[in-house]
């Protein structure tokens, strides 16, 4: 187990600087839009109490006539900004696995010392998983601070917030998850990270696609949504108790669980190669 | 420094075998029925340029790669399924060594030997600082080449295992270094542990080395027991009239042969062959030693033969 615990603190020490990096950015964010959401919410509210334009881009984002002030601050939540930098984190985790490692020559330095396949891939996934756990805190506890900062009608508990933040961290798990599916079968770091990138953004698109009006009694939309991630996250359903947050945090953290043993799998039974 | 009693092949005097060890990738042999024991105790070269097999070898005997055919064992354990066990009981330096550039020397070393169970740490720092004078407070990113080289050094010594792999260990030091890494592959050996002396530096591999094993594109063309090498003398002879045949017991070896002018290997003592060269009509001899180049040369030299190409080479 040592071994174990020495990987852990080395990936730690490793992902420091995007760690703190994308929690402040996340904690900034979060306290940002309970500043707009205060700022905007009698504008919001009479918004939703009409029926034009901005009414519908309300219900687009989950809200309902007069709702309370969380379920406001959430529906900022689903601003890109915040899934990419979950998602930033996550594919740059994914990719820097095995065969960043194998590029840079410094796997070498780990493997052949005693220390088993598994249990490489696992201190890399715990690492990981702490760190998503610790940037989803970091927003909801950015946000949580703001609240006594800025005015609002109902400020949310800090319990209330951790629900969609620990949406967001179980998003970017399986983000993660194949990513590093990708950088164990790789010997260089760009391959994984493109791959990674490109199945985040088509499942990105697939989202969009499906919540637009004009395309919503098309035969693929269904599938397009559950094609996507994206679609099990969803911040303003987990504070309102409406959707199913529970069950969607499953699906993805049982998928991302999925793509990691896909990973551990093929990391058991590839080659090593030198970087040379 | 044992570690093995009670492991399956700790009684056994080799300790590395490879048996019709072979890798392939697509078409090309990286290596190609590998047939080779190591021995307890000894320092064993490997020899042969760059592609040659010896770092596919290395990682073959490691776990880090799975061989296509054949099999290798160390310590009875096979290296591919019991990676793990093989890997305690071995310290290896890789040939292109990379470091994570912001631990500091003493980072580095806590690190490793972390991955090790946390031992051999006090032994590391002292033979990095005493013997290879690193400053262990330094970033490693602010180190040298050599510097970072002697820092892997310090903790593949300092590793409690049996077997040592240092595949180019020198290649980046300076000669005074270089000098205490083949004093420190000596000590090694002097304690009981085997070493396997991967380089392409042939005074120093026959400066330390027991044994050598020579490989030319994946196959093991050559292995050369250096003690009876320090043994040899090259004898050339040049003789007036009809060339005489010389006695089996002289142990001459021909090695080459143009008109008159003989080349022989000579192993066995000196007096008698003195004796029979006084008694046949020698016009002119030579008696020298040869160095571990010019085996070399005979597979890897401009002369070789080069009649094994293959298209699956």
């Amino acid at each position: 187990m040592k071994a174990f615990w020495t990987l852990v603190a080395k990936n730690l020490h490793d992902a420091r600087w995007s760690l703190f990096l994308t929690s402040s950015l996340l904690g900034f964010l979060g306290w940002l839009l309970v500043h707009v959401a205060s700022l905007q919410e009698t504008k919001i509210r009479q918004a939703l109490a009409g029926s034009g334009k901005g009414f519908r881009w309300m219900q687009g984002m989950g809200l309902d006539a007069d709702p309370p002030s969380v379920e406001i601050m959430m529906a900022f939540w689903n601003h890109p900004f915040i899934i990419l930098l979950a998602a930033m984190f996550a594919l740059g985790r994914g990719a820097g696995a095995v065969g960043a490692e194998i590029e840079r020559g410094t796997l070498d330095m780990v493997m052949s010392r005693p220390v088993s396949r598994s249990t490489y891939l696992a201190a890399h996934a715990l690492t990981t998983a702490l760190g998503l756990l610790a940037i989803a805190a970091s927003l909801a506890v950015g946000a949580y601070a703001a609240t006594f900062y800025n005015v609002l009608k109902s400020p949310p508990s800090l319990g209330l917030l951790m629900e969609p933040a620990l949406n967001l961290a179980a998003l970017a798990w399986p983000m993660y998850g194949y990513t590093l599916w990708f950088s164990s079968m790789d010997i260089v770091r760009w391959r994984a990270l493109t791959a990674g990138s490109a199945l985040t953004l088509a499942g990105f698109i697939a989202r969009v696609i499906a919540m637009i009006p004009v395309f919503k009694d098309s035969w693929w939309r269904p599938w397009a949504e559950r094609a996507s991630l994206f679609t099990l996250y969803d911040p303003v359903g987990a504070v309102a108790g409406r959707g199913h947050c529970e069950r969607d945090m499953a699906i993805l953290l049982a998928l991302g669980a999925g793509f990691v043993a896909l990973a551990f799998l093929v990391f058991a039974h590839r080659d090593l190669p030198a970087n040379s | 420094m044992s570690l093995v009693a009670g492991f399956p092949g700790s009684g056994s005097a080799s300790l590395i075998v490879s048996e019709g060890l072979s890798k392939v990738y697509g078409e090309h042999h990286a290596l190609r029925d590998l047939t080779l024991e190591v021995r307890r105790g000894e320092v064993f070269g490997l020899l042969g340029p760059n592609g040659s097999g010896k770092t596919t070898t290395i990682r073959l005997w490691l776990g880090l790669m799975r061989p296509t055919r054949g099999k290798a064992t160390v310590f009875g354990f096979d290296c591919w399924r019991g990676g793990l066990e093989v890997r305690r009981l071995v310290s290896y330096l890789p040939g292109e060594l990379r470091m994570p550039g912001s631990l500091t020397g003493l980072g580095v070393l806590r690190f490793l030997s972390g991955l090790r169970g946390g031992e051999g740490l006090d032994r590391a720092e002292a033979i990095a600082e005493r013997v290879m004078k690193l400053d262990l407070g330094r970033k490693v990113r602010k180190y040298s080449t050599g510097m970072k080289q002697k820092l892997a050094l310090a903790q593949a010594f300092a590793d409690p295992v049996d077997v040592l792999i240092l595949d180019e260990p020198t290649s980046a030091l300076d000669p005074s270094a270089r000098h205490d890494v083949l004093n420190l592959v000596r000590e090694a050996r002097d304690v009981g542990q085997t070493v396997v002396f991967s380089g392409h530096v042939l005074s120093e591999v026959e400066a330390v080395c027991d044994r050598v094993a020579i490989l030319r594109r994946g196959r093991l063309v050559h292995v050369e027991d250096m003690h009876a090498r320090r043994h040899l003398r090259m004898v050339m002879a040049r003789f007036d009239g009809e060339p005489p045949a010389p006695p089996e017991e002289l142990e001459l070896t021909l090695r080459r042969m143009h008109g008159p002018a003989f080349l022989w290997e000579h192993r066995g003592e000196l007096a008698p062959l003195l004796r029979w060269l006084a008694d046949v009509p020698t016009a002119d001899l030579a008696i020298g030693t040869e160095d571990l180049h010019a085996l070399y040369d005979q597979y890897h030299g401009p002369d070789a033969d080069d009649d094994e190409e293959d298209p699956a080479r």
